[in-house]
């Protein structure tokens, strides 16, 4: 067979366009089964993948739509096929289900009987996922037609002569018999991954990812076409593995998206943005390097450029300055004291003062009261767009007011409705933490938790608890803390009288840290008190942290940075 | 499985999952893989891992730990730990279940013998007279005696196995 191909001389271009939205539709990538050496990929011919099969049985392919098997182009008569490739494992490839395996055998099964009526497939699975409309239909034709469905992933593919044809040692788990299966080829139905280069448009745009590496839509229901950074959409499998129909239904949304952007010519944005004052600024750049949508423009020595209609308002710059230089829209310093100053008032002891972010933690508070469920009185919310505005300032700023309790609350992890702006949090508290132990105020007081819109039970039980821990604050550990705070602003020698004068009810208990640990650091849960040791590097992204005691689960856990077993 | 009622004993399992090997037990789907490249299904009549893994996930393996059961015809080749695709590690589920045999005192004769043959010379075949004559025969040196003692030490029943 002459294969003919044709030349064409294709050579990259940078072109420079001014656009008004981008929707990325990058494609997703294909698993390769090689590392499973028990299929033998790569090391036996007529052991192909899906994609490969699709290109052997296309017209267009390079046998020009001649199904023959690699190692002898003869035309297979027994073919097999085998699921979840890299799909489903621990082991090898993916976690996950990648959706479009099972229908794309099901659709080559059908192709192979209408093409050629003689041959034999066999499919061997551990579930058929035909859930779309029609699909059921199709793996019932597919049945219909003679194709044999054996329930169970094979252990090994062997070859049983030097010229290609195979053997599959599989258990029917529908019958509990081992059987063997003499087959010509063998169809690996491999899964799909993201594209290698996904993180290269990750970083452009600024998207994130879920955890199966994917891009992450800005709400799972209610913007699936989104991307959390705005103007940005997704079309297909860049987002998740999906199907033509599912693609092309994704793309027509997607452009449905931009173009409401386009048509508009001018876009209203919320008018919660901040607002950087040149005057105070001191050109550090703190405030670029936290803002999660790259909105701060800032090189060294310069001052910082805000591009207002990048800002999306989580108020994560306005807690890094140092300076107060950053104001936040609607969300001031002036007007969050003012809260907290009100807030204790009156008996501050019977007080239980939380911070709650908008989106998760305050609609989990209003999630509980529609629910009706019971919890203490004593709190008091203060309601912040995201939970990375809660400046250091603001809980100190409380604790000198004379709170007993202090929660800081915000989205989970995956939650975060500004990309990651909740990573700083965690990072604020843990600064916190460290400095109340040093001031020998009990860090306990001081406690962080996720909570979700749907986690009113969740929130209900975290203020029962902590009103518990409230009841347990004294009133002189509280007189102290205010006086501690005070002295703690002073400077030189004047601070060290003062610390010296004060004399401590109540320190914070010691933790006692395990014993031979290799570089591994200190985690502490807040709530519990429970001691753990564990990986911690302040370089790398931060996972979501919870107490691993089954009746604590706590968000409050502590890091010791110092290395354990010094 | 004739009862097509099957109530999961989830006290049973929780007991199991403590046992060193057996923890991740109730990730398995039962897929099939273990069986596929398993010797033992090929040449034992009703030995099937994925029925094993089955059995304990419902918490339902009494007869696995009794007398005559079919889990020694195991051959520790650790195929279904490579092939498990949710690291259930099914051969170690096995070995978890031998270990609770072996502390009913519910394991064969046949275990019994190896391991005091074990505990004795240190060696897990019987060493006869004319095992040394066949190594002369070969050109091998004859076979070392083996200090056991440490062994013993080792092999001691602690607290937990010790006979009441």
């Amino acid at each position: 067979m002459i294969w003919k191909p044709a030349w064409v001389i294709i050579q990259d271009k940078f072109v420079k366009l001014e656009v008004g939205a981008i929707i990325v539709a990058t494609g997703m990538g294909v698993y390769d089964p090689t590392e499973i050496e028990e299929y033998g990929y790569g090391k036996y011919e007529n052991v192909i993948t899906s994609m490969e099969f699709e290109r052997l049985i296309c017209a267009g392919g390079p046998t020009e739509g001649h199904f023959v098997r690699p190692s002898d182009q003869q035309r297979p008569k027994r073919i097999g096929f085998i699921q979840c490739v890299g799909s489903r494992s621990k082991k090898y490839g993916s976690e996950y289900c990648s959706n479009i395996c099972c229908m794309n055998t099901v659709k080559d099964t059908l192709l192979l009987r209408d093409h050629y009526p003689d041959t034999e497939n066999y499919v061997f699975y551990m579930d058929i996922r035909a859930f779309g409309k029609g699909f059921e239909d199709m793996y019932m034709r597919s049945k219909a037609e003679g194709v044999k469905y054996i329930r169970g992933i094979p252990g090994e593919i062997l070859s049983i002569n030097g010229n290609g044809d195979l053997k599959v040692e599989v258990e029917n788990t529908l019958t509990g018999q081992l059987e063997d299966y003499d087959l010509d080829m063998v169809v690996l139905s491999v899964g799909v991954k993201p594209q290698d280069d996904s993180p290269t448009i990750r970083k452009l745009l600024t998207l994130s990812k879920t955890s199966d590496g994917f891009m992450m839509e800005a709400h799972p229901k209610l913007k699936p076409v989104d991307a959390p950074t705005r103007g940005v959409f997704f079309a297909g499998c860049v987002e998740s593995p999906k199907d033509i129909k599912d693609s092309v239904t994704q793309a027509g949304a997607a452009a449905a998206h931009a173009q409401i952007l386009l048509n508009a010519g001018k876009v209203k944005i919320e008018a919660i943005t901040s607002r950087i004052d040149m005057d105070l600024c001191t050109k550090c750049g703190q405030c670029s390097d936290v803002c999660p949508y790259g909105a701060i423009k800032w090189t060294k020595g310069e001052l910082p450029e805000l591009i207002e209609a990048a800002c999306a308002g989580c108020g994560s710059c306005g807690a890094e300055c140092k300076f107060d230089a950053i104001t936040m829209r609607h969300f001031s310093d002036h007007q969050l004291l003012a809260q907290i100053d009100s807030i204790l008032e009156n008996e501050p002891m019977k007080k239980l003062l939380t911070f709650a972010c908008n989106w998760c933690s305050y609609a989990g508070g209003d999630f509980a009261g529609i629910s009706r469920l019971q919890y203490p009185v004593h709190s008091r919310l203060i309601r912040t767009m995201c939970s990375a505005r809660i400046q250091e300032d603001f809980v100190i700023h409380a604790f000198e007011k004379g709170a007993p309790m202090v929660l800081v609350s915000g989205c989970h992890f995956a939650d975060c409705h500004y990309i990651n702006a909740n990573r700083q949090t965690v990072r604020r508290v843990l600064r916190l933490w460290d400095k109340l132990d040093k001031l020998q105020i009990r860090p306990e007081r001081l406690q962080l938790e996720w909570i979700s819109a749907a986690e009113g039970q969740k929130f209900a039980s975290v203020m029962r608890k902590l009103d518990g821990k409230r009841k347990d604050v004294t009133q002189e550990e509280v007189d102290y803390s205010i006086q501690a705070l005070k002295a703690s602003k002073l400077k030189g020698d004047a601070r060290k009288a003062a610390m010296e004068q004060l004399k401590c009810p109540r320190p914070p208990e010691p933790i006692s840290i395990p014993p031979s640990t290799n570089g591994e650091s200190v985690f502490q849960c807040m709530s519990c008190g429970h001691t753990y040791t564990g990986h911690y590097d302040a370089k790398e992204e931060l996972v979501e942290w919870s107490c691993p005691k089954s009746e604590c689960k706590s968000n409050s856990i502590r890091v010791h940075r110092k290395k354990a077993g010094k | 499985m004739k009862d097509p009622k099957v109530e999961v004993n989830f006290e049973k399992r929780k007991e199991l999952e403590k046992v060193l090997g057996a923890d991740q037990v109730s990730y398995c789907y039962q897929c099939g893989a273990c069986v596929g490249d398993c010797p033992s299904a090929r040449f034992f009549e009703g030995f099937n891992p994925r029925e094993i893994m089955l059995k304990s996930l419902i918490g339902d393996f009494d007869d696995l730990i009794s007398k005559d059961s079919i889990i020694w015809k195991c051959s520790n080749c650790y195929n279904c730990y490579e092939r498990c695709p949710q690291d259930v590690r099914p051969v170690e589920v096995i070995i978890a279940l031998k270990n609770i045999a072996s502390q009913n005192e519910t394991s064969p004769k046949e275990i019994l013998d190896v391991t005091r043959r074990i505990i004795e010379t240190g060696y897990s075949v019987p060493i006869v007279s004319t095992s040394n004559r066949i190594r002369e025969e070969l050109g091998l040196p004859p076979l070392k005696k083996i200090d056991v003692s440490e062994l013993k030490e080792i092999l001691k029943p602690d607290k937990k196995t010790e006979k009441k």
